[in-house]
């Protein structure tokens, strides 16, 4: 069986589904056996559906919206002015 | 877990940008449309500031303008407009004072010598949905990503956040993807760490009732 720490190190490849079949299979073994590595492994998982849900949120005010509408309508009328 | 940008949105901005380059500035509408909530929530996150990523989203879509034709295709479309808003993101801040950021290495895993965890986790994977998109969660989270260092955080704003793929972030920063995984991990560690604090303290009181 692996340790811990390797097993965390390879979280990263597990959840991107980049790793071979026989480590695939040795780490969900040591899953099964350790607790605290699959509670590692949900939360690492959590950890970054919680921040993109949170942080992606962030969207772009109405007020911005027009002033960068602004701006580029006025970049595009000095062009057209140029020709 | 990462959701790259489709082969037919490529398609379509790369076309959007040979007509601009050829003089169809109506195409800039639509690449404008496209890229300027992308840019404003990714300086958002680096500013965490409102007028500042206006000004960033701003100065990003003039420079865009201005400057397509310096836009050789070497790499992705996308990847030249990130590093344009990073470094417009980074002049603002640069202009402000900065709280030292904590290091990374204290919050990372610990093991025993046999190479077995130390810490007690507790999982409270499941108990996050009530407790999604709440004032004092958001606040958490921010606050957490903020102490983040430099390097972590990018790499993490732009590969979990705004969905690029391992590979783009490198494209972005100009890093191997074995340095965009290494930093991404140690990202999610510790803001995992810090997430857990607080989760565990509301899964604890849940546990109670």
């Amino acid at each position: 069986m692996i340790c811990c720490k390797e097993c965390l190190d390879l979280l990263y490849d597990y959840i991107d589904g980049n790793l071979d079949q026989e480590t695939t299979k040795t780490l969900e073994e040591h899953f099964e056996e350790c607790p605290p590595c699959l509670a590692f492994l949900n939360t690492y998982k959590s950890t970054t559906n919680v921040c993109r849900e949170n942080l992606s949120e962030a969207g772009i005010p109405d007020v911005v919206r027009d002033t960068l509408l602004k701006v580029i309508n006025k970049q595009k009328a000095e062009q057209q002015n140029k020709k | 877990m990462s959701f790259s940008q489709p082969k037919e949105d490529k398609e379509i901005e790369e076309s959007l940008v040979r007509e601009f380059q050829g003089g169809n500035l109506d195409a800039f509408d639509k690449i404008a449309e496209i890229y300027q909530k992308k840019v404003y929530g990714l300086s958002f996150n680096l500013t965490r500031n409102q007028m500042d990523a206006q000004d960033v989203t701003q100065e990003v879509l003039l420079t865009l303008f201005r400057k397509i034709h310096m836009f050789q295709g070497k790499s992705a479309f996308s990847s030249w407009v990130y590093r344009i808003t990073l470094n417009a993101s980074y002049m603002k801040l640069r202009s402000k004072k900065k709280e030292p950021n904590v290091s990374i290495y204290e919050l990372m895993p610990s093991f025993n010598g046999a190479g077995f965890q130390q810490e007690k986790i507790q999982d409270w994977s499941e108990n996050t949905e009530s407790l999604m998109f709440t004032n004092e969660t958001r606040e958490v989270i921010n606050k957490a990503v903020d102490l983040l260092p430099e390097k972590e955080k990018v790499v993490f704003l732009l590969r979990d956040v705004e969905g690029l793929s391992t590979e783009e972030t490198g494209d972005v920063l100009d890093l191997t993807v074995p340095a965009v995984k290494s930093r991404l991990h140690r990202a999610r560690l510790f803001l995992r760490k810090k997430l857990s604090n607080y989760f565990e303290e509301f899964s604890s009181r849940k546990a109670e009732k």
